[in-house]
């Protein structure tokens, strides 16, 4: 009795450790799936058929930014932090790139590589400023947000320029779902990160600041390098947003601040710091692309958007307090 | 080094603590912006003018009251621009213009703000969700209610002006001082007598500076929590109607300025990001600041980047000088 009982006792110790480990990221792949199975019967309902390849491109296609400056967004919630500038480097991201990708093969990769150089810059500047100027995350994120958008305007002071074809079409090609292989690279890069030094970096210092130092984690190195990352992929989010478009607009980029944090909540990030997963964050982005075209199939005025996204976003963190309240107390 | 003992010394004689040492910098630091933009555009420190400049700083330090009170347990209200322009719609739709239901108007209004605030403290406090998140996401919820109930602001009603007895309450004189300048002192003397002589205001500032201390004293952390949101919120509201009042007519993302220079106000204004120091008198003066300063970049003929651009370094720059102070003592 007794080996058995101890080895039954091993199998629930294990399996509710992974849960308790990875409960947000169970949580927002099982809100995935309720989102897709709720967005294909109010399809049903309204077309009599179930959603086929075109709607699994256009909904790839459209969150793909989300994706990726979700995931930036994720980087420095782990480490505890909040980055608000997000929406500031996709704005001069977008502008930037309508300025100046020409329809030439050389123009195109060139100018990506150098927007993708100057978001992580951006994003280097807000962790130099955080980590060594010992600043608050939120308040050195929102003075740069302003400085960034500003910047996005003097690039781009109208809605204008253009993106050739060809680079939106290599992007967010509008034939088949062939950005899914981007989601892929995304969740490889987290993979990767989360293998990394790097990782174990971040998320030790997210879990306990002093206990990292202690045991030899160059923190300040681990913060500069998560907002410079996040200023990276906050950059190619808005390459996304720019190919999607096939034009600039300097503003279209600000709701992504709120957006992405969103994403990251939905995708079962603790805020507090050291847990999470990046593939929860992935998930969270696609639900929040779910819940407006639900809306939209539900015939809701689409003037309600906002209120539905905050909605969810206070269910999903009132949620993810009670449940992880519970797990403690079972523990 | 020894002018610098000397210093000190004479600080410690006329009784300057760090805290008080802030919001007289920040006073300087007006005066010094006056000064700078007299300079640039002679007329631009006339008496007329101050006063010009000082009434829309109300409107800033209105809302950062609110925020200061959050900002001191530690918290942040992200959904002020919002709960401030469904105020404002809510007051012109719900008046209708007309003077007789204008005490109904404006009650109804402070209700509806100090009810969002309220929300926002109930969750942050008794789920123990972060404050960035509960009130981001009741400024999504105010907007899409907003814009989903007045139908993007094509609704009957909502077209129509502030009761004509709100705007000559704004617009109007008393002794000579615009009247929104006069409802702001008032509150800064109610703020500031809150927060300094009042056990209400002592336990705000214990919990902004050990929430667990605190509940082991004996305060009722969540309660106090709850009740600072609903300020935030009420205070929201109230800086709505005289906004309407002010332009006489509702329109949509009139709030949105207010999130970015409230919170600049209370960091500015030396109010410790972190909770648990600073005080409203600081914020006041940071709120003249940075509206004199805005006032200058305009007289300047600075264009709109270069505001956005100019905020975000002057914020930075003061973050860091008050890191630096922390730092040396």
């Amino acid at each position: 009795m007794s080996t058995e009982a101890a080895i039954e006792r091993r199998r629930t110790g294990r399996l509710s450790h992974f849960l308790g480990q990875n409960v947000g990221l169970v949580l927002a792949l099982a809100m995935l799936v309720m989102a897709v199975v709720l967005y294909c019967a109010v399809y049903w309902v309204e077309q009599a058929a179930l959603p086929g390849m075109f709607e699994l491109t256009s909904t790839v296609n459209n969150t793909m930014s989300l994706v990726l400056c979700g995931m930036g967004q994720a980087f420095v919630v782990v480490t505890r932090g909040l980055d608000l500038s997000v929406g500031g480097v996709m704005d001069l991201a977008n502008a930037l790139a309508a300025v100046h990708i020409k329809d030439t093969v050389g123009s195109m990769v060139g100018w990506s590589l150098i927007i993708l150089a100057i978001g992580a810059a951006l994003g280097l500047v807000n962790g130099l400023l955080v980590a060594i100027g010992r600043l608050q995350p939120i308040l050195v994120t929102l003075a740069t947000l302003s400085i960034y958008q500003g910047l996005a305007i003097r690039v781009l002071p109208q809605p204008g320029g253009s993106i050739p074809p060809v680079y939106s079409s290599v992007l967010v090609n509008p034939n088949g779902p062939s950005a899914l292989v981007y989601v892929l690279v995304v969740a490889l890069i987290w993979y990767a990160f989360r293998r990394s030094s790097l990782g174990v970096a971040i998320f030790a210092l997210g879990n306990d600041e002093q206990a990292a130092r202690a045991n030899g984690i160059d923190t300040v190195r681990a913060q500069v390098a998560a907002f410079t990352l996040s200023g990276l992929m906050s950059g190619a989010a808005g390459l996304f947003l720019a190919a999607t478009a096939t034009a600039g607009d300097a503003t279209t980029g600000n709701g992504f601040t709120l957006s992405s944090i969103v994403a990251v909540v939905l995708g079962g990030m603790n805020l507090f710091g050291g847990r999470g997963s990046g593939i929860g964050v992935i998930a969270g982005a696609f639900v929040t692309t779910m819940i407006v075209n639900i809306l939209f199939f539900s015939n809701i005025d689409p003037l309600y958007q906002s209120f539905y996204e905050g909605l969810f976003l206070v269910i999903a963190v009132v949620l993810g307090a009670l449940i992880s309240r519970l797990m403690r107390r079972r523990s | 080094m020894a002018g610098k003992t000397a210093l000190a010394q004479f600080r410690d004689r006329i009784g300057l603590t760090r805290d008080v040492r802030r919001i007289v910098y920040v006073y300087l630091a007006a005066v010094l912006v006056f000064a700078a933009g007299e300079i640039v555009h002679p007329g631009f420190a006339r008496l007329d003018s101050i006063a010009a400049i000082l009434t829309v700083a109300s409107f800033v330090g209105l809302v950062a009251a609110g925020q200061t009170f959050v900002v001191l347990i530690g918290g942040i209200d992200l959904s002020v621009p919002w709960v401030l322009n469904a105020a404002a719609i809510l007051l012109v739709t719900s008046s209708l213009g007309e003077d007789g239901r204008a005490v109904y108007a404006v009650l109804i209004t402070l209700a509806m703000g100090a009810a969002a605030g309220l929300v926002n403290g109930v969750i942050i406090a008794y789920l123990g969700v972060p404050a960035v998140v509960v009130t981001l996401a009741m400024n999504g919820i105010m907007e899409g209610l907003t814009l989903g109930l007045s139908g993007g602001m094509t609704c009957d009603s909502c077209a129509s002006y502030a009761p004509p007895v709100v705007q000559d309450a704004v617009h109007g004189s008393l002794f000579g001082f615009p009247t929104a300048l006069i409802l702001w002192i008032v509150v800064i003397a109610i703020v500031s007598f809150v927060l300094s002589l009042t056990t209400f205001g002592r336990k705000t500032y214990a919990i902004g500076n050990n929430a667990k201390a605190s509940y082991l004293a004996g305060i009722n952390v969540r309660l106090s929590t709850v009740l600072l949101y609903a300020l935030s919120g009420f205070f929201a509201a109230l800086t709505g109607i005289l906004l309407v009042g002010f332009g006489g007519q509702a329109s949509l993302g009139m709030g949105d300025p207010y999130l970015f220079q409230s919170i600049a106000a209370v960091v500015i204004g030396g109010v410790y990001v972190l909770g648990g120091r600073g005080h409203y008198l600081g914020t006041t003066a940071g709120a003249v600041t940075l509206v004199a300063l805005v006032s200058v970049l305009l007289a300047m003929n600075m264009p709109d980047y270069g505001r956005n651009i100019i905020y975000g370094v002057v914020i930075l720059i003061l973050l860091l000088l008050y890191g630096r102070e922390e730092k040396q003592e």
